[in-house]
């Protein structure tokens, strides 16, 4: 192009935009720093959540319509196709659900830039919450959220190709060493021995196995680059490039318990919502569950949690309150458990769980060694870069992995 | 504020209107502002208004609560756009990584689809076949389909037990774990010379944060299918471009040079291929100013993964943005890409421009429609 | 395309004939080229469609087979009760309708004043009709979030659709044709006392229906196709359209597996309109990619 229409061109738009734009400021979402104006009465209260399937968004939207019922308001349970992403434009867009799911991995985020109304002091016997859950949604000291559930880690071994395999009880690893040993007999019979999710929630179980862990206990200092970590990392490297584990992507599968579902691995490292997972698509796969094994520094699990946030802009908080109380009772989490699988967050139906689930012991034993999620605020993406690095751990080199994760970490966490 | 525009120089080309009485112009004054009131009230509210929004956003630190426009959200300059390419992090790293996949990306995609665009217009071109119609539009039939829905498809062709690894066992080839396989396709080559470990010269440092041998990655597998995909699904536009331009070449001149006996390559080396220079140049043009725009691929088939190593610029603007709330550097990131693509528009132009007389001459191609792929 | 390699001339053929067992080799490689091709190119489709009938366990084992065995229709069942999309494809519908109607209206509005009419701004008007279709549209995915926003229409249906109302492609399309009318007839209406609007809207428009038609079918197109803009204009999955709920079926986050017929069969319900199309107004599809290099 000719450059004078070029400089026409640009004082054109300008003159345009500016015209346009003085008749577009005015309009818009309102911006209050205060409270948002409450509506009082029967509420219409949204309620996104990241489900876990079918049975999850069911689950939910039953019980969401009984207390609807009751209370007299009215509930919309949307399962979200992509939590983060929807909520996220939700919240800039002004127009967030009333109630969502918040996993522990991005409370901080919520919380540090007041989208979530911290509403712990409204919720009724908190002190019978885990304390961890607790701990894991608190900011600034303030109770922000009501956890939800929890699940932790375990070993899932199918139990028919085990056999096939050869394999006994006495074959069950319950070390480092024995994992190695069982997988390797495994591979010899032409199986893949171990579906491993490629993402610091599996991983991240060897490091607590030998003794390690991203972040430091209070969770202000990156600790990934330590010898334990290393090694841990070097293990699962092994793993990998020997063929002892497989990534979910490389056995054409989207999650480790669905590459365990079709019998292309023998063993999977999942959490409690396998269950639920495994019985509605594939109902027919025998399977028991054991703990993880233990590293050289004793039995180590993950633990994850996701509380019931309420958004500081919904015009209905007291409702949203109402409704989260409702969720988060005793007798309605057991509802919960018994139908998706997830464990409850309340101690007082700990016995209640265990009585009714028995076969579940590996998962709840787990809460004693278990640790709880990065929970920083601006670590997504250094999470998502750590990630970056276990994917290619194949080829790439364990120890730069760690360094680059203390690096990153500690510049966002700097600002 | 129309009243500072040259209209009096402008030559008003085609069949304009005859000068009438002062009346009728006023009226057609009115009318014409009236005709293009809607476009020009979408396009500047909906692409110039938004551009200009963007760039105060990315001069902020806006983290998605509330409005941008509001004196709470802190100014930050040019601290977004420094983080990207002057301070040692993981913002540089990123985009860095992106650019590095992206640049791999058009360096294969533009060169391929460009041949194989013409090497299909050369063939459907033929006099002497029959039939060329049906396979016209067989070549072009995946441009008009939807993005996502064959991305879908590729998604399964390139399976680890999909189409394309079973086609490959049949030839005896043990095909890749494409979406799961982060190796760079050159590091992969180095590694069949013998090259496994990187030499520590590579290794020790390199411009922008990335070593240099990461920068010598090569494509990862991963990003090959994606290729394929972009390659498949573009070449068949341009081939049309390249056959109305084959369409126009004289067959006179052609058979001419047939009777000089010039051979079909040089026939296509010194006939036909200066005859459709201009459109050689607005398929690359536009291959070029299309790849770097890849977006809806990477969304649908990998999300940035393995390794990040099909993150590209677009994709990571949207991510910065949508998955991490940081609009700035999401914003800032745009607006790189936005400047990679002019840029490029008028490196490529010139070039273009100054090794064809003819073309510039005629400048026929100046302005033509660039169509986004 | 084939470099053939001539043979020494042998002396007691000929010309004729060598030239013509020449011509006959270089049909027979042009075919096998294009069947070569026409495989390449069509084949995937062919999978698509014979594994979006298959059962999973089938399409694993024999994802290259277009013959589905056994025969299911499964995946289909599950498209409309497992997902929605039924509600995308209203959606879809919807957009695409408005979105066509607004572009060829409003388009053929502009391309007729930048055309014909003289008023003043006319020129740089149309240098920056030039310079935005020059914008990179996924460059525009925050901004266009921005504005959405601000304006206070982000998650709507008028987020979703009024933003694609006018394409500056489009203008350009319908300013180029009407030049190539002749201006003598519109002459004739005016003098007869029509309004503009009136010769625009009685006159122009029948003798410009060619161009009308293209710019139908690109929008058409264009807008069933559209995909990033859903993705920063709306969240609600009420107003998902089918490129986002396909996306979506296939990136989020539900944990349901590979489903590969499922996925499959709703990516071919999706191409199957622009699909017909294609096939019925092919001539219009090849003459707007040849308008790139005819005019200018």
């Amino acid at each position: 192009m000719a450059p004078r229409p070029l400089a026409r061109v640009a004082v054109a738009g300008l003159a345009a935009v500016a015209l346009l734009g003085s008749a577009a400021c005015g309009s818009g979402f309102d911006d209050s720093s205060e409270g948002t104006a409450q509506s009082s009465g029967p509420a219409s209260l949204q309620i996104l959540i990241g489900s876990s399937g079918d049975a999850e968004t069911k689950a939910v939207q039953d019980a969401a319509a009984k207390w609807a019922g009751e209370s007299g308001n009215t509930a919309t349970v949307t399962p979200a196709q992509d939590l983060t992403q929807q909520l996220g434009q939700g919240l800039a867009g002004g127009t967030p659900p009333d109630v969502f799911y918040v996993d522990a991995a991005q409370f901080a985020d919520y919380a540090s830039v007041g989208a979530l109304e911290p509403y712990g002091d409204k919720i009724s016997n908190t002190g019978d919450f885990y304390e961890s859950l607790r701990t894991a949604f608190t900011y600034d000291g303030k109770l922000y959220c009501a956890p939800k559930d929890f699940s932790t880690l375990a070993l899932q071994i199918n139990t028919d190709l085990w056999t096939k395999a050869g394999l006994t009880d006495a074959d069950i690893p319950t070390t480092w060493d024995q994992l190695t040993a069982t997988a390797q007999k495994i591979k010899a019979k032409g199986q893949v021995p171990l579906a491993l999710g490629d993402t610091r929630d599996r991983v991240g179980a060897f490091m607590v196995q030998n003794g390690g862990w991203l972040m430091s206990e209070d969770g202000k200092q990156p600790t990934a680059d330590t010898p334990e970590n290393l090694a841990a990392l070097q293990y699962v490297k092994d793993l990998v490039t020997k063929g002892l584990a497989q990534y979910p992507k490389q056995l054409d599968a989207g999650w480790s318990g669905e590459a365990f579902g079709r019998g292309k691995a023998v063993m999977t490292i999942e959490g409690n919502w396998i269950k639920g997972a495994l019985q509605n698509d594939f109902p027919n796969v025998k399977y028991q569950v054991v703990p993880l094994p233990a590293g050289p520094k004793g039995p180590g699990t993950l633990s994850f949690t996701q509380c019931w946030g309420i958004a500081a802009k919904s015009k209905y908080k007291e409702q949203a309150i109402k409704f989260v109380e409702a969720m988060t009772a005793g007798e309605q989490q057991m509802a919960f458990a018994r139908a998706f699988g997830v464990m409850p967050s309340r101690q007082s139906v700990h016995d209640q769980y265990v009585s009714a689930f028995p076969a579940d012991k590996p998962f709840i034993d787990g809460v004693e060694y278990a640790q709880g999620p990065v929970n920083a605020p601006k670590m997504d993406s250094v999470l998502r870069d750590l990630e970056a690095g276990l994917q290619a751990l194949s080829t790439g080199d364990p120890k730069t992995i760690l360094a680059n994760f203390d690096k990153n970490a500690k510049a966002a966490l700097g600002d | 504020m129309a009243t500072e525009a040259p209209a009096a120089r402008v030559v008003v080309r085609g069949g304009a209107p005859r000068r009438r009485g002062r009346g009728t112009r006023s009226s057609e004054n009115l009318a014409g502002w009236l005709f293009v009131a809607p476009v020009v009230a979408i396009l500047g509210l909906f692409l110039l208004l938004p551009i200009l929004m963007a760039l105060w956003v990315s001069l902020t630190d806006w983290n998605g609560q509330g409005s941008p426009f509001t004196r709470n959200v802190p100014f930050v300059g040019v601290e977004n756009y420094t983080r990207l390419f002057a301070e040692d992090g993981l913002a540089r790293r990123d985009l860095m990584t992106s650019l590095r996949n992206n640049i791999y990306y058009v360096g294969i995609v533009v060169p391929a689809q460009t041949i194989l665009a013409l090497g299909l217009a050369l063939v459907v071109n033929n006099r002497m076949l029959k039939g060329k119609g049906f396979f016209r539009s067989a070549f072009y039939f995946p441009s008009v389909t939807s993005s996502v829905a064959i991305s879908v498809v590729f998604l399964f062709l390139f399976a680890n037990s999909g189409a394309v690894n079973k086609l490959l066992s049949l030839f005896g080839v043990a095909g890749p774990q494409w979406f799961a396989d982060s190796r760079g396709v050159l590091h992969l080559l180095l590694g069949a010379l013998g090259v496994d470990d990187p030499p520590a010269a590579l290794t020790g440092g390199g411009p922008f944060g990335l070593s240099w041998w990461e920068w010598l990655s090569g494509p990862s597998v991963a990003m090959v299918s994606i290729i394929t995909l972009v390659v498949w699904t573009t070449s068949g536009t341009f081939m049309l471009m390249f056959l109305a331009a084959l369409q126009n070449v004289p067959v006179t001149l052609d058979e001419a040079s047939t009777l000089d006996g010039a051979g079909r390559w040089q026939r296509l080396r010194y006939v036909t291929l200066p005859m459709i220079r201009p459109t050689m140049f607005l398929v690359v043009t536009l291959g070029l100013i299309g790849s770097w725009q890849v977006f809806d691929q990477v969304y649908v088939m990998s999300q940035g993964d393995p390794a990040k190593t099909t993150l590209t610029p677009a994709y990571l603007s949207y991510r910065t943005a949508f998955r991490e709330f940081d609009y700035g550097s999401g914003a800032a990131i745009s607006f790189v890409l936005f400047l990679i693509i002019i840029v490029l528009t008028l490196i490529q132009r010139r070039v273009m421009a100054d090794r064809d007389p003819v073309a510039r001459r005629r400048g026929r191609w100046r302005r033509r429609v660039p169509e986004g792929s | 395309m084939a470099v053939l390699t001539d043979r020494p001339p042998v002396a007691a053929k000929p010309a004729r004939r060598r030239r013509a067992r020449r011509s006959l080799v270089s049909r027979v490689l042009g075919y096998a080229t294009l069947i070569f091709f026409g495989l390449v190119f069509l084949y995937p489709f062919v999978i698509q469609l014979g594994n979006s009938f298959k059962t999973e366990p089938d399409a694993a084992a024999n994802p290259l087979s277009p013959i589905p065995d056994p025969l299911t229709l499964a995946g289909f069942e599950r498209i409309f009760a497992g997902t929605n999309f039924p509600l995308w494809l209203g959606n879809s519908l919807l957009v695409t309708v408005l979105v066509t109607v607004g572009r060829v209206f409003f388009d053929s509005l502009a391309g007729y004043a930048l055309a014909r009419l003289r008023f003043r701004g006319r020129s740089w008007l149309f240098a920056m009709v030039v310079a935005v279709m020059a914008v990179p549209p996924v460059v525009l995915l925050i901004p266009k979030f921005l504005v959405l926003n601000q304006l206070g229409i982000y998650n709507s249906y008028s987020g979703l659709i009024v933003p694609l109302l006018a394409d500056a492609a489009g203008v350009f399309i319908m300013k180029q044709f009407f030049e190539s009318i002749p201006v003598s007839v519109e002459e004739a209406a005016r003098i007869d006392g029509a309004s503009v609007f009136r010769t625009f809207w009685s006159v122009v428009l029948p003798m410009a229906k060619p161009a009308l038609i293209t710019l139908t079918i690109l929008s058409f197109q264009g807008s069933w196709n559209e995909f990033p803009h859903s993705l920063v204009a709306v969240q609600d999955p009420d107003l998902f359209t089918l490129p986002r709920g396909l996306a979506d079926l296939v990136s989020g986050s539900l944990g349901k597996g590979s489903q590969y017929p499922l996925k499959l069969g709703a990516a071919l319900l999706a191409t199957i309109p622009v699909a017909i199309i294609f096939v019925v107004f092919q001539r219009y599809f090849v003459r707007d990619a040849n308008d790139g290099s005819d005019k200018g």
